[in-house]
């Protein structure tokens, strides 16, 4: 044996023959998705945004137990209510109050309660996938990363649906697990029965979900494999969300164009996807009119397929050569 | 043992198992083949061009490898990370086919087969080092007890196993290499394909490095190595593949390549105290080109067809009794051949 202490440390170690049985590349999806939410949570802005997005939770949950507390202490008596105290109290009307939350802001346990709460966490939610678009993909482009998953036995498909799963976990964690806790949560402060008499929004609510994890997660991953740096990202990420809907508005409502000018905003036609999951009529949709629901399917169908195109393409690590 | 045999089909073909003529200086390799491998190619590039819109990247390019270390050297823009591309997998070339092991090279399960150690060296700045060589070895589809196992051995190969706890963000560049390399080999690949993999390593962890790559390569793996440190290379392999302008210009041993360049005579540096009767009877041999004696010790001697020479001189030293005392080819390093080859002074 050698005595050199190198030789003797590189002599010993070898591989050992291994017997196990190697997973197939769906086991480096998950590898891939785990490693991409680290990146995420170890990071201070993304929970406070995911702190925000509670607060809309938490809006909504007490919104609910005020709605259908008041609603069981009523017992047919009309009058008035004086909160607090001193100078900062304020007389309400029940009625009034429980109209306000049930009538308009639906927090009721319906299907518009869930689709208008998945509506708001939207602003919230929108932000967060822009860091995350940058942090868990533009990061893979321009730090150069990608060599490396490429080269283990995955294929750029693995990449993208490893992906794709974080990103879902981010959207699912912010709009249908918090939904689906409304669900319960109304169910157990009005009547058990409400859980089977509406069985059906928990699909609903489910495919809401599942259409904004597919829908969102592809086009993500196109924009950051496109722009790949934060801030370009923030721009054309927000511009087509927000100015979209700006357009939109500005066309249908201000000029008064074909509701279907209203597809332009990207968000509202996930709303109105998710709200044919919910089995909402169209026509107590608001903003009112909205175009037809398979326009809306149709339009971001027709963007994800142009997207999985686009990253069909780029996701080769290729070198150019000047 | 390793064995290194390579064939390159084209205008020219040369199928590489010839002993060498003359050793040459401070060779870390091993020694000569002494059996032939029958096995299918790890490696095997068919007729395989690839373009990036008008630009081509490589061109028509076969070539065949198999076991033990081969070098990859050309200049900037020469198509060498395109080969190493494709024969990771990585970009599927427009025409022809990249195999390892039969498998299309294309295909993921292909890559089980290869280890690849890029030239980038930034990534997961925020990731220790034994984090990010996990996360590979999970990628390769080892459960979580296999993966750590294989994590810390690839750590300790690469010297890198007490200092893997640090982020990657504080590693000095020679760490990345390691790290880099650590997740290379993690799986135990039989085609470890590396990049510039000395570039940023200090002497001592060169040493390590060549150490390293000597004993991937006795345990029978194809290690190709694209690097533009030449002398390190030569220390590591005779066997190089040099490419220009997409196509490989040549494949083969230093020694069998400087042959084939019969148009370049070699130049040999002869120390002996008889340096002008030595001259005077080379000087009618017909391989020898040009004479000169810098002193009175040396004679400098350019001859062509070095083959059919070294057996002439080697008989007249014999017949005359000279006393050789140095024997020294001053051109057959890669990089005279590569200034022959590729025109200018062969630097990459």
């Amino acid at each position: 044996m050698s005595t050199d202490p190198l030789k003797q440390r590189i002599t010993m170690l070898r591989y050992r023959p291994w017997r196990g049985e190697l997973r197939g590349p769906w086991s480096g999806v998950l590898a891939i998705a785990r490693v991409s939410l680290g990146q995420m949570f170890r990071r201070k802005l993304f929970w406070g945004l995911f702190g925000f997005s509670a607060l809309i939770f938490l809006f909504y949950f007490f919104g609910q137990y005020l709605g259908v507390f008041m609603q069981s202490q009523l017992t047919g008596e009309t009058g008035t209510v004086r909160l607090g105290s001193g100078v900062g109290a304020v007389t309400v009307r029940p009625e009034n109050m429980i109209q306000a939350l049930t009538k308009t802001l639906k927090m009721n346990g319906s299907a518009d309660t869930f689709a208008n709460f998945i509506w708001f966490e939207g602003y919230i939610l929108i932000i967060v996938l822009t860091l995350a678009g940058s942090v868990l993909v533009g990061n893979d482009f321009s730090h150069g990363s990608l060599p490396f998953y490429l080269s283990k036995p995955i294929s750029r498909w693995h990449y993208m649906l490893g992906k794709c799963l974080a990103i879902g976990v981010f959207v699912n964690l912010m709009t249908t697990v918090p939904a689906l806790l409304l669900f319960l949560q109304y169910g157990m402060v009005d009547e058990w029965s409400y859980y089977w008499d509406s069985f059906h929004l928990v699909v609903g609510i489910l495919g809401y979900g599942l259409i904004l994890t597919v829908s969102l997660s592809i086009i993500l991953l196109a924009f950051a494999t496109w722009l790949r740096k934060t801030v370009p990202m923030i721009m054309v990420w927000v511009s087509v969300f927000v100015l979209g809907r700006i357009v939109a508005k500005l066309i249908v409502d201000g000029l008064k164009f074909s509701p279907s000018w209203r597809l332009f905003d990207l968000w509202n036609d996930l709303y109105l996807m998710g709200a044919s999951c919910l089995g909402i009529p169209l026509e107590t949709m608001r903003p009112g009119p909205q175009p037809p629901f398979w326009q809306a399917w149709l339009v971001i169908g027709g963007l994800c397929a142009f997207c999985l195109l686009y990253l069909r393409r780029r996701i080769q690590a290729v070198e150019v050569v000047s | 043992m390793t064995e290194n045999r390579m064939v390159f089909r084209g205008t020219q073909e040369l199928e590489i198992e010839s002993p060498l003529i003359i050793a040459p200086p401070k060779r870390l390799s091993p020694p000569p083949p002494t059996f032939v491998d029958d096995r299918p190619p790890v490696l095997l590039f068919e007729q395989v061009s690839k373009w990036y819109g008008p630009v081509i990247g490589v061109n028509q390019v076969t070539l065949e490898l198999r076991s033990g270390i081969t070098g990859l050297v050309g200049a900037n823009g020469a198509g060498k990370s395109t080969l190493l591309r494709l024969a990771t997998g990585q970009l599927k070339p427009q025409m022809g086919r990249v195999s390892v092991h039969g498998v299309d090279a294309w295909d993921w399960q292909a890559k089980r087969h290869v280890g690849y150690c890029p030239d980038v060296d930034v990534f997961y700045e925020e990731m220790s080092g034994r984090r990010f060589v996990l996360t590979m070895a999970r990628l390769c589809g080892y459960d979580r007890r296999e993966a750590n196992r294989r994590t810390e051995e690839a750590l300790e190969q690469v010297g890198m196993r007490d200092r893997a706890d640090r982020k990657v963000r504080g590693y000095s560049k020679g760490m990345r290499q390691r790290i880099k390399l650590a997740q290379a080999i993690l799986h135990d690949p039989d085609l470890i394909v590396l990049d510039e993999p000395l570039s940023g390593i200090d002497p001592v962890g060169r040493q390590e490095m060549l150490e390293l790559f000597m004993k991937l390569a006795s345990q029978n793996k194809c290690l190709l190595i694209s690097s533009h440190e030449l002398e390190e290379l030569e220390k590591l392999t005779e066997h190089v593949a040099i490419m220009s302008r997409g196509r490989i210009a040549a494949v083969g041993t230093l020694q069998t390549i400087r042959e084939m360049l019969n148009d370049h005579p070699t130049t040999i540096r002869i120390d002996l105290e008889q340096p002008r009767e030595l001259g005077r009877l080379l000087i009618d041999s017909p391989d020898v080109v040009g004479l000169e004696m810098p002193s009175d010790r040396t004679l400098i001697v350019k001859a062509k067809n070095p083959k059919q020479f070294f057996r002439t001189f080697a008989q007249l030293v014999m017949e005359e009794d000279f006393a050789i005392e140095r024997l020294e080819p001053l051109d057959d390093s890669t990089h005279a051949i590569l200034g022959y080859l590729l025109g200018g002074s062969g630097k990459t």
